[in-house]
C-alpha cells in the first residue's frame, strides 16, 4: 500500500514514518513538506492514505485537502495537527478528512489510526 | 559573550515541538474566549537583545500591551504576549469589558492561560519541568520599548515567535520566549538528542 506523509517538520516526517514502519514494514511510504509537493505526488502515485499537516508554508492542509481528493476521492486523508481547536477539527471533517489527530503520532496513535482506518 | 547558533535540524525540532505546545495553548485560549484562532508557523531566531528590538521598528501601532511571565527550571527565561492598544480594544468589545482595570485583568489572565499552557507542554515536549512566577503587565509606547526590564536581562536570546490571531474578533498578538545563554546550551543538547533517536 502507498502512503504520503505530508508536513514541513522534518521531526514530525520522521516520528511519523517510524510508527508507521513499525507497523506496516512493508508501507511505501512517499514524503512532502507542503500541500503543494503533495498534490504532484499524489498525481503521480496515487497514494491511498494521506497523512496532512495543516499549518505549513505555500499551501496549508485546509486548501490541500480538497485538492487530494478531486484527484482520488477514495484516499483515505488522516489530519495530523497540533491545531486541536474544535473548530478545526469540524471543519477539516467537513472538508473529507477521516480523521484528526493531534501531534505528535506515538506507536499507540499510529495502531489507533490503522485499526480505525 | 559566547555566539550560539542553532543548526537548521534543531531549529526544524525546535519549530515542531512548538507547534505542538502553540497548538495546545491556542485551543484552551480559543475555548476561554469561544472564538477560533488561526495558526501560524512559529519562526524561531537566535538574536541579540539589540537586534530583536530592532525588529520593533516594523510594528505600525504605538501604543502596547506588554506581559511577561518568568519560568524557571532546567529550561528557564521568559515568555511575552504583546498585543495592540487596537486588538486590546477588540479583546474588551469581545468580553464586554467596559473599565480599564477590567481589561488590564483580562490581558493578564490571558497571558497567564496562554504562556504557561505553552511552556508547559514545550516543556513537557522536552522531557523537563519549568515552575512559573506571577504575570506582569506593562503599557509601552514603542519608542520606551527598550527600556522594559525584560530586555535588560538578556544580551542573546532564542526568540520563539509566533503570531495570535483571532480573525472574527480582530485580536492580533504575538508570543516570545525568550530564553538565557545556559538554557540555549541545554535546549541545543536536548534537542539534538530528540533527533538522534528517530534516526
Amino acid at each position: 500500500m502507498k502512503y504520503l506523509v505530508v508536513d514541513d517538520s522534518k521531526l514530525a516526517r520522521l516520528s511519523l514514518v517510524k510508527s508507521l514502519k513499525s507497523q506496516v514494514p512493508d508501507a511505501e511510504i512517499f514524503q512532502a513538506t507542503n500541500g503543494q509537493e503533495a498534490v504532484e505526488i499524489m498525481l503521480q502515485e496515487k497514494t491511498e492514505i494521506i497523512f496532512l499537516d495543516l499549518t505549513m508554508p505555500i499551501m496549508d492542509g485546509y486548501e490541500t485537502l480538497p485538492k487530494l481528493l478531486e484527484i482520488d476521492s477514495k484516499a483515505k486523508i488522516i489530519v495530523v495537527s497540533a491545531d486541536v481547536q474544535t473548530k478545526a477539527k469540524e471543519k477539516v471533517i467537513a472538508l473529507g478528512a477521516q480523521l484528526h489527530m493531534q501531534k505528535p503520532i506515538n506507536l499507540d496513535k499510529m495502531k489507533e489510526i490503522l485499526e480505525i482506518i | 559573550m559566547r555566539q550560539y547558533e542553532l543548526t537548521e535540524d534543531e531549529k526544524d525540532v525546535l519549530q515542531e515541538l512548538m507547534n505542538v505546545a502553540y497548538g495546545n495553548a491556542t485551543a484552551v485560549v480559543a475555548d476561554m474566549l469561544d472564538a477560533f484562532a488561526s495558526l501560524s508557523i512559529p519562526n524561531i531566531r537566535v538574536l541579540t537583545t539589540h537586534e530583536l528590538l530592532s525588529t520593533f521598528t516594523q510594528l505600525k501601532a504605538q501604543s502596547y500591551f506588554f506581559a511577561t511571565q518568568a519560568f524557571s527550571g532546567e529550561f528557564s527565561g521568559e515568555s511575552a504576549f504583546f498585543i495592540d492598544q487596537e486588538s486590546a480594544n477588540n479583546l474588551a468589545k469581545h468580553l464586554e469589558l467596559d473599565n480599564a482595570e477590567d481589561l488590564d485583568d483580562a490581558i493578564l489572565e490571558l497571558t497567564n492561560v496562554l504562556t504557561s499552557s505553552l511552556t508547559t507542554k514545550l516543556s513537557q515536549e522536552m522531557d523537563t519541568e519549568v515552575s512559573f512566577s506571577l504575570p506582569s503587565l506593562s503599557r509601552v509606547s514603542l519608542n520606551n520599548i527598550q527600556k522594559t526590564p525584560t530586555f535588560q536581562h538578556y544580551s542573546q536570546v532564542i526568540v520563539i515567535d509566533t503570531d495570535l490571531n483571532f480573525q472574527d474578533q480582530k485580536i492580533h498578538g504575538k508570543i516570545f520566549i525568550l530564553t538565557k545563554d545556559e538554557s540555549i546550551q541545554w535546549l541545543k543538547t536536548k534537542l539534538n538528542s530528540i533527533l538522534e533517536l528517530l534516526i
